[in-house]
């Protein structure tokens, strides 16, 4: 048992050792200030859209001086570690959750005994049931975005009636916000009648399956136009099989993602759009609702909202707008940096 | 045997001693943290890993292991979904949900049993193939819109704690009695130690193990409901990597992974230590990165300094 | 701690029973084969473009990195250990490779990260050996420990963001080609075919399964049993790294969820294709097989084409394949001398 106890003590000290490391780099517990706290919580940690999403949002922290940014997800995407967090931010007592819900039936009784703590919860990227949240912060609808992607899938095989086989690359079967694009995408497709979707295939989040799924593709459907690559690793890694099957140009592919990991696909011709927006100023946008909520400047029935260096933007019912889908192409992609 | 007994106990030492260090720590970093009414409500995260912990400490104490539990969870919890969106009754879909989770229980322990194949190989095929069931059964949808009563089950209070946890106490207490006091637990110890012994001593192995292996199901079908019930949503990808989360939590509280030795005690302090780890590490750092980081150094570092200490105390 | 494993009657080491479990081990590489010729045939026959040229090479290619970690694999697993650490080493390793060749990060010359790759999968294939013998950590913990410690150390040296720029000469390793074929099969070709040889042929493929087989029996006869299985582990990393080199080259970015689920990939070929869970007998070949027909199930499933609602199905095929193989490979080779008992050596 002395051992033991010794063992404990130097467990004890590690941990002391591992507290005062990590000090340094994260923020620490708020001071009893007049400081907002903000959690900003993304469907995963990890991805660069939601990394340069919290680079806005940590700019606009700054600028706004009394707001304390947290930002922390699950690094595998799981929605019951999301709705754990919002749990226990719910239990310290915050004052804005804003969260992007990677399924938002899970996350939604959770935002909503949020709210029954007083706490203000918002949405962003993402929308859930409107009962679980006050705002969202919009930059597309799931219809927008669905909607996009076919056209420019369409613009780009292009014609008056563009025609051929397509085929759409998922992350998993069971990701709520994909399936809701593809709703939306297969609603769409129905205004062009010469596009047939042939396949949707899940990628299970891995961007080797997913190049060895569109290299599959391909083959099974010689005729093959299109390819959807709707999440951020299925993306690059169906451009990467084209490509490699020197089929840069004759298949097209198209799908969400920064701007700077598929640079080099747009410049080779194997990808002729990148449908995205400004993800920077959707984090920055984030927060400066959150704070202006919290701060009693923001309430439900207003139409406009000061946001920082991004001016006024329009509020529409219970939607903050932030702007028009961008659609990067050769001509305008090198503008943009994140 | 007396050395073996000492060893588990210096081990159950250790992991108390982390245990006490551990909300000492919390309460002088985060003294709102260590709260009751914070800590009542956080217990809530730590259900599945708990009850699932409770069957698996009893196939790893008799030499096997079940690594489909995960996928069993959320076939349950498809199955009672499809059920009550059919039309039946929330508590029949329920039953229906915790008979099939018995069900794919027994079926691992008839392959392993009476086919004799490693349960680390069939549960590895069965672990893709229920997840796969469920996947197929519900097309990956969520199925949501559970009745108040239901939900309550999930989230609700009795006696002043969460109606899980309570539940949770008492299984533990009967999985302890088991384990401990029957003749069933004795003859668990008995095959996870020497097999081969335990058959010729006369012992039913056969039936014990598919008796054990459908309790596990039963308990990931209960795991996969109380979930749906909390987040009034069942769905095919519920309980995924829960699997490793359990064992670890097994082992961590000093199960022998090769069989023969290993306590419901020892199982529940492991459950505790991973979980007010978690929510320390999230609650204070806000970084997701480092509960992986700082569970698996704990997982390796408690054998380690088990071994030493054990092999000191010789 | 460990309790010897009962091998029943006999003890191994004496030829007849060496022999048999040589034929009960091909026994069960020729179901892994016949169950992937019939794959095939089948395929091919309902869809004849699966048969392409192209679409084999494809095959071989995709399997490439499962055969190289496999075959290493096999040998943890034929002596009586199991490494499941391999996925998020390999997501650890793809990390690495970002960050000493990214000309943004170190911009290392090519030749050395890729020695800093092999090195590095070594190393820490070494840890895991280390803590398997020296701290008598049992090696499914070790590594159970391990799989998720380098997770959550990928996702911090990534930051949350990819690395895009790879030099086209580091490409070169996942896409090139030379003598006709991908550089990665003539890789994969040279580590199964040695590592074949090694487990036949040299004496530390016998050591191997005499510690397998019995290790007290092999301590008995002077063999180092914590040496030999320093060197295995080591070698499982290390394999891992030149995995690392071929596969990870092959995609554009580099993130942090690479490798996830890997490590069961491998286990699953390793014991589809017959080698006991418990140590002691199997082969390289039947790993390879099975990983060539783990790897074409999936392609199978894109090619008959079942329809719309079979993609919800596909995940629950591909399970009843592997519980099916798996099965139907233990009935073809009872009474095996290792079955009997389904014991506890995980």
């Amino acid at each position: 048992m002395k051992l033991a106890s010794r063992l404990a003590l130097a467990a004890a000290v590690a941990l002391a050792a591992c507290n005062l490391a990590l000090a340094q780099t994260s923020p620490a517990t708020p001071p009893p200030s007049k400081k907002t706290v903000i959690c900003l919580l993304p469907k995963k940690k990890g991805l660069p859209y939601f990394t340069t999403c919290a680079k806005g949002a940590e700019e606009a922290a700054r600028e706004l001086g009394n707001v304390e940014l947290i930002y922390d997800g699950p690094t595998d995407g799981s929605p019951e570690k999301a709705a754990s967090m919002v749990d226990r931010w719910t239990l310290r007592g915050v004052d804005v959750i804003a969260v992007s819900p990677n399924d938002p039936q899970v996350l939604g009784q959770a935002m909503k005994k949020a709210r029954e703590k007083g706490i203000h919860v918002i949405t962003w990227d993402a929308d859930a049931a409107p009962e679980a949240r006050e705002f969202m912060v919009n930059q597309a609808t799931a219809k927008d975005i669905g909607y996009a992607l076919v056209d420019a899938m369409a613009k780009d095989i292009g014609g008056e009636q563009p025609e051929g086989e397509v085929a759409i690359i998922t992350a998993t079967l069971t990701a709520a916000n994909q399936n809701e694009w593809m709703r939306f995408m297969n609603e769409r497709l129905a205004k062009y009648p010469k596009l047939s979707l042939v396949a949707t295939k899940p990628s299970n989040e891995d961007q080797r399956l997913a190049f060895q799924i569109a290299q599959d593709l391909m083959k099974a459907h010689p005729r093959l136009k299109g390819i959807f690559g709707i999440s951020s690793v299925a993306f690059p890694g169906a451009a990467e099989a084209v490509k490699q099957a020197g089929k840069s140009g004759s298949v097209l592919v198209t799908g969400l993602a920064t701007p700077n990991d598929m640079k080099s696909y747009v410049h080779d011709g194997t990808v002729k759009s990148v449908v995205l927006w400004n993800t920077i100023d959707l984090g920055y946008l984030t927060v400066q609702t959150g704070a202006a909520l919290a701060s009693g400047k923001l309430k439900p029935g207003q139409t406009t909202l000061d946001a920082g260096r991004l001016g006024t933007k329009q509020i529409e019912k219970d939607q903050v707008l932030l702007g028009d889908i961008l659609v990067f192409t050769k001509d305008n992609i090198d503008k943009f940096d994140f | 045997m007396t050395g073996r007994d000492r060893a588990a106990r210096v081990h159950f030492g250790v992991l108390a001693g982390l245990a006490l260090i551990l909300f000492g720590f919390a309460a002088w970093l985060e003294p709102s943290f260590i709260a009751p009414a914070t800590q009542r409500d956080l217990s809530l995260h730590a259900f599945e890993l708990a009850l699932l912990a409770l069957p698996m400490t009893c196939i790893i104490v008799s030499g096997g292991i079940d690594l489909s539990v995960g996928s069993i969870c959320a076939l349950a919890a498809v199955v009672m979904g499809l059920l009550h969106e059919a039309g039946a009754p929330i508590w029949a879909a329920c039953i229906a949900a915790i008979g099939a989770g018995a069900v794919t229980g027994a079926l691992n322990g008839a392959f392993i049993a009476a086919l004799r194949v490693h349960p680390l190989i069939v549960t590895l095929a069965t672990m893709a193939a229920f997840r796969g069931l469920a996947e197929g059964l519900s097309r990956a949808r969520p199925i949501s819109g559970f009745p108040p009563e239901f939900t309550r089950l999930g989230e609700g209070y009795s006696l002043g704690l969460p109606i899980p946890i309570l539940a949770l106490a008492i299984i533990s207490l009967a999985a302890g009695l088991a384990l401990s006091r029957t003749s069933w637990g004795c003859w668990m110890y008995a095959i996870g130690s020497n097999e081969r012994g335990a058959r010729y001593a006369g012992l039913p192995v056969d039936r014990i193990k598919i008796a054990l292996y459908a309790c596990s199901g039963t308990a990931a079908a209960l795991a996969g409901i109380v979930f749906a019930a909390r987040r009034n949503t069942a769905k095919a990808d519920i309980g995924s990597g829960l699997e490793l989360e359990v064992i670890t939590a097994v082992v961590l509280g000093g199960t022998s992974i090769f069989g023969g030795r290993g306590s419901i005690a020892g199982t529940l302090l492991g459950v505790l230590i991973i979980h007010e780890t978690r929510e320390l590490v999230s609650w204070h750092w806000h970084h997701d990165e480092l509960i992986l980081l700082v569970t698996g150094t704990i997982l390796v570092a408690s054998v380690l300094l088990n071994n030493l200490a054990s092999r000191r105390a010789d | 701690m460990r309790t010897p494993p009962a091998n029943g009657p006999d003890s191994p080491g004496i030829p007849p029973l060496a022999l048999r479990r040589m034929l009960a081990a091909s026994r069960r590489q020729f179901v892994t084969a016949a169950v992937l010729l019939f794959t095939l045939v089948a395929v091919s026959i309902a869809n004849p473009a699966f048969l392409s040229g192209q679409n084999l090479r494809d095959l071989l290619v995709q399997s490439a990195p499962v055969v190289i970690v496999g075959c290493g694999m096999t040998l943890v697993i034929l002596i009586g250990e199991i490494d499941i650490s391999v996925g998020s080493l390999l997501g650890l390793l793809a990390a690495l490779m970002g960050v000493l060749a990214s000309p943004q990060r170190l911009g290392l010359p090519i030749p050395l990260v890729i020695a800093g790759v092999l090195v590095a999968g070594a190393a820490i294939g070494l840890l895991n050996g280390l803590l398997v013998t020296r701290g008598r950590v049992p090696s499914i913990i070790a590594t159970l420990g391990m799989l998720t410690v380098l997770r959550g150390v990928t996702e911090l040296v990534m930051g949350g963001e990819w690395i895009t720029n790879l030099p086209p000469s580091l490409r070169w390793f996942g896409t090139g080609s030379s003598l006709g074929f991908p550089f990665s099969l003539w890789v994969a070709a040279a580590v199964a075919m040695a590592i074949f040889a090694l487990a036949r042929f040299a004496p530390l493929g016998i050591r191997i399964l005499a510690i397998g087989g019995n290790p007290d029996a092999a301590a008995i006869a002077r063999i180092s049993v914590p040496r030999t299985k320093l060197l295995v582990f080591a070698l499982v990393g290390l394999l891992t790294g030149v995995a690392a080199v071929i596969a990870v080259p092959q995609q554009s970015v580099i993130e942090s969820g690479i490798g996830a689920g890997f490590e069961l990939v491998v286990v699953t070929a390793v014991v589809v294709g017959g080698t006991s869970i418990r140590g002691g007998y199997g082969g390289v070949v039947g790993t390879i097989l099975a990983a060539l027909l783990l790897g074409s199930i999936r392609t199978t499933l894109v090619f008959l084409d079942l329809g719309e609602s079979a993609v919800y199905w596909e995940r629950a095929i591909q399970g009843a394949f592997i519980l099916v193989a798996v099965l139907a490979d233990h009935l073809a080779s009872r009474p095996g001398p290792d079955d009997s008992l389904a014991g506890a050596r995980a």
